[in-house]
């Protein structure tokens, strides 16, 4: 959509109004905020990972500081509860009660002066450990006695099963193909971790809490449920986010203990989750096994999918999404952007002695998208088609659009051939195919590629079903304009890096012709925003966007009716643009006039002027709750040192449609740095376990991060398909880069030795991996 | 007692020996600019100027840098390099949560003035000491070719 020329509006590549503060060194995150009389808390963490908590023994002088749940009596746990057929119902301690159950779990609270004070009195503490056999692997977890949870029959959260009898297809197509592919376990590493501070307010009869979180409003949900408040007894404050992705998309028990703590001891207290307690008790998504089966004729058109997933949900069901969702998602969007009819599909969610899993950006798209694109480039090995053509044979066409898939889901808009063509023509891989032919020597060149679509901003009919804590409904936005007209917005959803005071206020000047410079947005705080479930599904552009929008168009409304009293036109014929009314001959008033009047000089205006003013809260929801559906196709190049193992990015490129981009120098970004994620999946994210469950990487110098130098420069090409469902024709997009990038480097890795006979299935593709595939190919 | 000179003034330190130099700088003198990210010296959020060179404030102590020169972000608001940088970070969309920004300011605004001829492999061999989960780091890496080319003419 074009910005209506002034180079601010929606579709501007509006440089963004919040980084001058984060410049200079002015953003306030959760670890700056100071309140006179703040103590610290630490908290005393289960060093095992399956054992029954005997008595715990606290040295006389510190008793007063430590607190444990036989002192939370007054706390309900934290439940989160699905309403899919079958699902099985935990309760997860704010402290642990009887027995912990993945390394990592809170045991006691301790408060002090400071942090290493703190620290100190847990060192103190003596807990009489009763060790259980430890649930590692969630194939031996459902097959063992042991109990994560001693009143369930098995391990089992939820089973899930979409049928179908494939046995006529299974008996007469040429091609079958067969793969069992794993995905790691991974930590989702915002550089600034979680962190609390709480303070009861005496006055107000009300625990103001301030967290690192992107959804404020269900957090004081979940507090209230937990803590026995009402709502209004409860303020969450989320104020600059360092980073979320999915890890702070969660009420965290350590928010229900200071919220608690912080009443109980009449102080404010504050607790900052160092990067230890992030990897150790905190590496708690991703972790997915397929076993798939897929059948294709000898054209390369798939027939069907058959596949049984496992996803390790850990030990308890996070508030609000569950220990499921991540699992059931693998049955519903498995057959990505493809077309094929015959789909059958079975999914464990296994809980295990580990962190509770939690969705991190892409969700489960980014193990279906691997696992989908394995069995592309299978078919395409086995039939001699190239992988560009397979794909091309079996993708989604822009004339079926909208498309209804195989598992009901509803493609809204695009042309996904013309992604992959555009990402392959970029990649230019016939020269990378001359290239091949004549690599002899140990460094090999490898060819990946990979196509998805991404569901974003789905909503009330979806979530209901479902049937988890959090069912989002109408997005609310209030508009407000001062005494001095200046706009301010105010949204229930969170920014935690993307842009968002920016990319509304440019809404707004769509529809205002407001200055953005004019315009502040209000976010993050419960008290001063309308209710909403928050950022996360990638639903904030769409969401925040249309309900903004919709605000914003209401005000114009009452802007122009006192507009056009001033000017003495006629109500209907006024224009509202460019920051000001404007009547038919050219004639016009500014905003600041018009809101000078209403608030300060309402004796100018007639007695039947809307009373309403100039204060509007409205409600969106796009046309419908299936969402919309953004996809890219990433292709890339990499060599492999088949003596080292090592894989080095060569180009990568990605085309992708977003619909209407509200900033797409935003959402560029959000691209990109999704990609970074998607690489660091790909090759080096992995939180290893031991047989104890005990996790191996607990510093950055084992959790590998990619830096600048493991990140390739990353083209992309845009496609602009707008969304028929949406305000402004936009799409969800904001975790879409983190898809696309395992499926693609993999392909290119296994490419790259397929001449050697060696295949790797597991992520991250490690040199280790790599190497001993090739050991297992004779190599 | 420690004391040292931090963005042009000279402070006196009254801190635990255990405290490393970004918890004093944050809990003691107020800076909360200096952030914390790892506390391993692996992430580079909480780089400072000490003594000239880009250094990890959460592995110095502070009581081991009496008589240091330290400049945190904040002691750069009026430097003219750090203009040049915050301007084309914003241009080149190189922030988006804005965590790692400050360190990775400091960190850029060394690579400029100490490697004026940096290409990209070396701005981004450079910048291996500096994580940041948001952007891919293609935004930052261009601010600073950017600065090197203005600054070269």
């Amino acid at each position: 959509m074009a910005d209506g020329g002034s180079g601010k509006g929606v579709g501007a590549r509006l440089p963004r109004k919040e980084d001058d503060r984060f410049l200079r060194g002015k953003g306030r995150f959760v670890a700056d905020i100071r309140i006179p009389g703040m103590r610290e808390v630490a908290f005393l963490r289960g060093p095992i990972a399956h054992a029954r908590i005997g008595a715990i023994t606290v040295p006389e002088a510190h008793r007063a500081a430590v607190f444990t749940a036989s002192d939370l009596t007054d706390v309900a746990p934290i439940r989160a509860y699905s309403g899919l057929k079958g699902f099985r119902r935990s309760d997860q301690p704010v402290l642990a009660t009887g027995k912990v159950r993945h390394v990592g779990e809170a045991v006691a609270m301790i408060v002090a002066a400071t942090r290493a004070e703190a620290e100190d009195i847990a060192g103190l503490i003596d807990i009489a450990w009763e060790p259980l056999p430890a649930l590692v692997d969630m194939a031996e977890a459902r097959a063992t006695t042991t109990r994560v949870h001693e009143e369930w029959p098995d391990n089992i959260v939820l089973e899930t099963f979409v049928d179908d009898d494939l046995s006529d297809i299974a008996a007469t197509a040429p091609i079958v193909i067969r793969r069992s592919l794993r995905t790691a376990r991974q930590c989702m590493s915002p550089i600034e971790g979680r962190g609390v501070v709480a303070e009861w307010d005496g006055r107000l009869d009300q625990l103001v809490m301030w967290s690192s979180a992107q959804m404020p409003h269900i957090t004081r949900s979940g507090l209230s449920e937990c803590l026995g408040l009402d709502h209004g007894q409860i303020r969450v404050i989320s104020p600059d986010v360092g980073g979320g992705f999915g890890y702070k998309g969660i009420l965290l028990p350590e928010e229900v203990a200071l919220g608690w703590l912080a009443r109980r001891i009449g102080a404010p207290v504050r607790w900052i989750e160092d990067r230890f307690e992030q990897l150790s008790a905190n590496a708690n998504c991703r972790e997915h096994a397929y076993e798939l089966t897929a059948y294709a004729d000898g054209e390369g058109t798939l027939l069907a999918l058959d596949c049984e997933a496992m996803v390790d949900a850990g030990a308890y069901s996070s508030y609000p999404f569950s220990a499921c969702l991540e699992a059931a998602q693998i049955a519903s969007i498995l057959p990505g952007p493809y077309r094929f009819g015959r789909y059958r599909c079975r999914t464990f969610s296994v809980a295990t002695n580990k962190p509770p899993i939690l969705p991190y950006r892409g969700v489960a798209r980014t193990g279906v998208c691997y696992a989908i694109e394995t069995v592309m480039d299978a078919i395409a090995e086995a039939t001699g088609i190239d992988i560009e053509t397979v794909r091309q044979r079996n993708l989604v066409r822009s004339e079926e659009m909208p498309y209804t898939n195989v598992t009901n889901k509803v493609f809204d808009s695009g042309d996904y051939p013309e992604a992959l063509r555009r990402a392959a023509a970029a990649l230019d891989i016939p020269t990378l195919r001359a290239q091949q032919a004549s690599e002899t020597g140990p460094v090999r060149t490898g060819v990946g590629l990979s196509i998805f679509c991404e569901q974003g901003a789905h909503g009330t009919a979806v979530y209901h079903g479902w049937g988890i804590p959090m069912v989002p409904g109408h997005e609310q936005a209030q508009a407000r304009l001062t005494p001095d007209g200046v706009l301010e917005l105010r949204i229930g959803a969170h920014s935690h890096g993307q842009g968002m005071e920016t990319s509304l206020a440019q809404v707004a000047h769509t529809i205002l012709g407001i200055n953005p410079a004019a315009v502040r947005l209000v976010h993050g705080d419960t008290a001063l925003t309308p209710y909403s479930t928050g950022t996360w599904g990638s639903r904030s552009a769409v969401m925040s966007g249309g309900a903004v929008a919709a605000a914003c168009e209401t005000l114009a409304k009452r802007i122009a009716a006192i507009g056009a009293h001033l000017l003495q036109a006629e109500a209907g014929s006024v224009r509202v643009e460019d920051g000001s009314v404007v009547a038919p001959g050219g004639a016009s008033v500014t905003l600041r006039e018009v809101a000078h009047t209403w608030y300060r000089a309402p004796q100018l205006l007639p007695r039947d002027v809307d009373p309403a003013g100039l204060d509007v809260t409205a409600g969106y929801k796009p046309l419908s709750d299936g969402g919309t559906f953004s996809y890219a196709a990433h292709a890339c190049a990499v060599t492999v040192d088949t003596e080292t193992g090592f894989v080095t990015l060569g180009r990568y490129v990605i085309a992708e449609d977003g619909g209407v981009c509200l900033n797409p120098m935003i959402v560029d970004g959000q691209v990109l740095g999704g990609t970074a994620q998607g690489i660091g999946t790909a090759l080096y994210e992995e939180m290893p376990y031991d047989g104890e469950a005990q996790p191996l990487a607990a510093s950055l110098a084992d959790y590998l991060l990619p830096g600048a130098g493991e990140i390739p420069r990353i083209a992309i090409e845009h496609m602009e398909t707008p969304s028929p469902l949406t305000r402004f024709g936009q799409k969800g997009i904001g975790e879409s880069g983190a898809i696309g990038p395992p499926a693609a480097i993999a392909n290119a890795v296994n490419d790259a030795l397929r001449p050697l006979g060696a295949r790797v299935d597991a992520l991250p593709i490690t040199p280790r991996r790599i190497l001993e595939a090739l050991a297992r190919a004779g190599r | 007692m420690t004391t040292l000179t931090v963005n042009g003034i000279e402070t006196t330190l009254d801190v635990p020996p255990r405290t490393h130099l970004a918890d004093a700088l944050r809990e003691t003198l107020g800076l909360t600019g200096t952030h914390l990210g790892c506390e391993h010296g692996v992430c580079g959020a909480c780089t400072v100027e000490l003594d000239g060179s880009p250094a990890r404030a959460c592995i110095a102590f502070a009581a081991a840098c009496a008589g240091a020169v330290v400049r945190t972000i904040e002691g750069f608001e009026y430097d003219s390099v750090m203009a040049e940088l915050r301007a084309a970070f914003t241009a080149h969309h190189a922030l988006q949560c804005g965590y790692c920004t400050p360190g990775m300011l400091i960190t850029a605004r060394d690579i400029v003035l100490r490697i004026p001829g940096a290409d990209e492999a070396r701005v981004r061999r450079e910048l291996a000491g500096n994580l940041c989960r948001c952007t891919g780091y293609q935004g930052i890496v261009d601010a600073i070719l950017a600065v090197l080319a203005a600054r070269r003419g």
